[in-house]
């Protein structure tokens, strides 16, 4: 079944942007453009996620949120804002949303932050003690990784990066999703730092191995899976 | 000859002039007053003189030459001629009458007021005296004088207390000058004070002053009022086109990587790959050039200061060494944080600032070289700083460094726009603090100090 988004964005490029790309994607798409509108919505149809402007005419999106919130409604929010700074991303999240995005945005990094939203809302957050993709395992526990028969030594950080991207086997995790997932900062590394993290990595996992795991995904960022 | 430096200062200056003027017109003062006194004085004699010199005459007239000599001998025995001298003499110079024995020499038979010193008879020593000489009709010369010792002491008294009075107008000036000093120096060290401020970024800040008063003083606050205000608004103006800018660059950027973005999913040529990633690389950093313009502007106008959280700051510069650690590994660079601390600070925005330090001096930096990340936490003040040994960024150029798009060799086109140090200057202005470039001999140190308030 198809995933069903709300998006609730005045700003019409914007939103046509959205709904095509998420389309392609093969999602459904409603469109709100207010927040009045984008609230009746959100409290009537059951959707699996809703992308919320913060900026929006009638009530503000952080009202919109709160509104949500109070009336005991958790699908997952992705917050978008134009503002363009660290505050309001700590703003939002503090409010309650899921994730925050500030304009402009690669489209994918949208789909790949409400990809991830979509998949935590479905798993729930029981508590794991092994990760695996393919013949690559790593224990929480014994904080051991192998792949195969073969045991790989990492570094703590590199393997905070490994669990990353294996916690969210098979999607396309962006760099910046890994500067804030892997060491909890809302910053632009500038150059290619997080490439490097990444590559070293890789060399240590996929290095000698038939099957590569970890894959440079052009223009987004990079994926952990059995796929090419 | 040098002049030590003090002396050179125009508040010495200012302080000597308030003193000498002082002195000067104390002294004036004191002349004056000493010269109106000896004119009195002086007139007091003539006029005394004067009148017997007449009678004198006048009696001559009445009753002839024995008349007068009586009269004189009369004049000189009354109690009244204590001090009057009078010499009759007839035309050979034999005395006839008077006080005085001979004719002084140097006195003409006819002449005004003059001072001479001469003996009466019967005194012992000679005196001062103001005399009058004249010829009378029958050649006899009648010379008539008043002794002004008197006069002179009293002179003499007024010259002491003149000099006693000098002595009290000199701590009298002095007190004067340090007052005046005091008072001129005091406004114009307000004014400074909200120059200073003004430079260290608030701008809304005025020179606190009377409107109604039409004093110099006040004239130069509206002055520096006037160009305070201007200033403002000339910033304000340009912060308002930079953002607009920003703003209005963001949507048509947006939309290029959103083509950029299909276009890449739609073709499996892999040289238009390739050149498409290229263009997107461009557009994300531009994207990334836009964001922190925004941000810097942000910061400099105070927005985020709600946003300080308590940090460990020594945990910090460990993150972005490990973040930045293989990257620098990779391009020869080794990576190190010293020291420690927990500061209440913009999390988020100083740690920018940090790594993009971190990213100039890897770009800048000497291959090889080490970057040194370091915290040090004084009592109210937080210095976060990042050494590089490359070859550092010559004084004189250094104020230009730290402004936006002021990237100082356009041939080390490295990547960035050069905001990296603006948007750590502007960070360190949001906390109140300021960044300072130095010399790490060799290369470059650049400071972050913040000031924190003490637990």
């Amino acid at each position: 079944m198809a995933q069903k988004i709300l998006l609730i964005e005045d700003d019409r490029q914007t939103a046509t942007y959205i709904v095509k790309g998420l389309g392609e994607e093969g999602m459904t798409v409603d469109h709100a453009d207010n927040g009045r509108d984008g609230l009746f919505h959100a409290t009537d149809g059951g959707y699996d996620a809703i992308i919320l402007d913060r900026m929006l005419p009638g009530m503000d999106g952080m009202a919109v949120l709160g509104a949500l919130r109070a009336g005991g409604i958790h699908t997952p929010v992705l917050m978008l804002s134009a503002l363009g700074a660290v505050d309001d991303r700590v703003a939002g999240l503090t409010a309650g949303s899921d994730d925050y995005l500030t304009k402009p945005f690669a489209f994918a990094e949208l789909l790949a932050r409400l990809k991830l939203m979509l998949r935590r809302g479905g798993s729930g957050t029981q508590a794991v003690t092994k990760l695996a993709c393919g013949d690559l395992d790593m224990d929480l526990l014994s904080r051991k990784v192998k792949r195969g028969a073969r045991a790989i030594d990492l570094q703590p950080r590199e393997f905070r990066l490994l669990e990353y991207l294996l916690r969210h086997k098979e999607q396309v995790v962006t760099r910046t999703m890994l500067l804030e997932g892997v060491w909890d900062y809302h910053f632009d590394p500038g150059t290619n730092v997080i490439d490097v993290h990444v590559s070293r990595l890789r060399r240590k996992i996929d290095d000698g191995e038939e099957v590569p795991l970890i894959h440079t995904v052009r223009g987004a960022g990079y994926r952990l899976g059995l796929e090419g | 000859m040098r002049i030590p430096a003090f002396l050179r200062s125009s508040t010495t200056r200012f302080f000597a002039l308030v003193f000498v003027l002082q002195l000067i017109s104390s002294t004036a003062l004191l002349l004056y007053v000493r010269h109106i006194i000896a004119d009195e004085l002086e007139r007091t004699s003539r006029t005394l003189v004067t009148e017997l010199h007449d009678d004198l005459v006048a009696d001559y007239k009445q009753e002839g030459l024995p008349g007068l000599r009586t009269l004189i001998s009369e004049r000189l025995t009354g109690i009244r001629a204590r001090d009057a001298a009078v010499l009759l003499d007839d035309p050979n110079g034999n005395q006839l009458a008077g006080n005085i024995a001979d004719w002084p020499p140097p006195i003409p038979f006819d002449s005004g007021w003059q001072v001479a010193t001469l003996y009466r008879m019967g005194r012992d020593k000679p005196e001062p005296m103001g005399l009058i000489a004249s010829k009378l009709p029958d050649g006899t010369h009648l010379l008539v004088g008043h002794v002004i010792e008197g006069d002179l002491r009293v002179r003499r008294l007024t010259g002491e207390a003149m000099a006693a009075a000098l002595l009290l107008a000199v701590p009298l000036a002095l007190l004067g000058a340090i007052v005046a000093t005091r008072v001129i120096t005091g406004r114009v060290e307000r004014i400074a004070e909200t120059a200073r401020r003004v430079g260290m970024g608030d701008l809304s800040l005025r020179v606190p002053h009377e409107a109604g008063m039409r004093d110099a003083f006040s004239d130069l606050a509206a002055s520096i009022n006037l160009m305070l205000g201007r200033i403002e608004a000339l910033v304000g103006e340009l912060r308002v086109v930079t953002d607009s800018l920003a703003h209005d660059l963001r949507s048509p950027l947006t939309r290029l990587s959103a083509t950029i973005e299909r276009a890449m999913r739609e073709t499996d040529d892999e040289a238009a790959l390739g050149a498409l990633e290229r263009v997107g690389f461009e557009a994300e950093t531009l994207l990334g050039m836009l964001s922190t313009a925004l941000q810097i502007s942000r910061a400099e106008a105070g927005i985020g200061r709600d946003r300080f959280v308590d940090t460990d700051l020594g945990q910090m510069i460990e993150d972005l060494a490990e973040v930045y650690g293989p990257l620098a590994e990779e391009r020869g660079f080794t990576l190190s944080a010293e020291g420690g601390g927990r500061a209440v600070v913009h999390r988020e925005l100083v740690g920018q600032a940090l790594a993009n330090l971190v990213d100039n001096a890897m770009k800048y930096g000497r291959p090889d070289g080490t970057i040194r990340l370091s915290v040090h936490r004084a009592d109210d003040l937080v210095t976060l700083a990042v050494d590089d040994d490359g070859p550092g960024i010559a004084e004189d150029r250094r104020a230009e460094a730290l402004r936006r798009f002021g990237r100082l060799d356009p041939a080390r086109s490295a990547g960035g726009a050069g905001l990296g140090l603006a948007l750590a200057a502007a960070v360190a202005r949001l906390h109140g603090g300021a960044i300072t470039l130095g010399d790490n001999a060799p290369g470059l140190s650049v400071r972050l100090e913040l000031p924190v308030a003490g637990d």
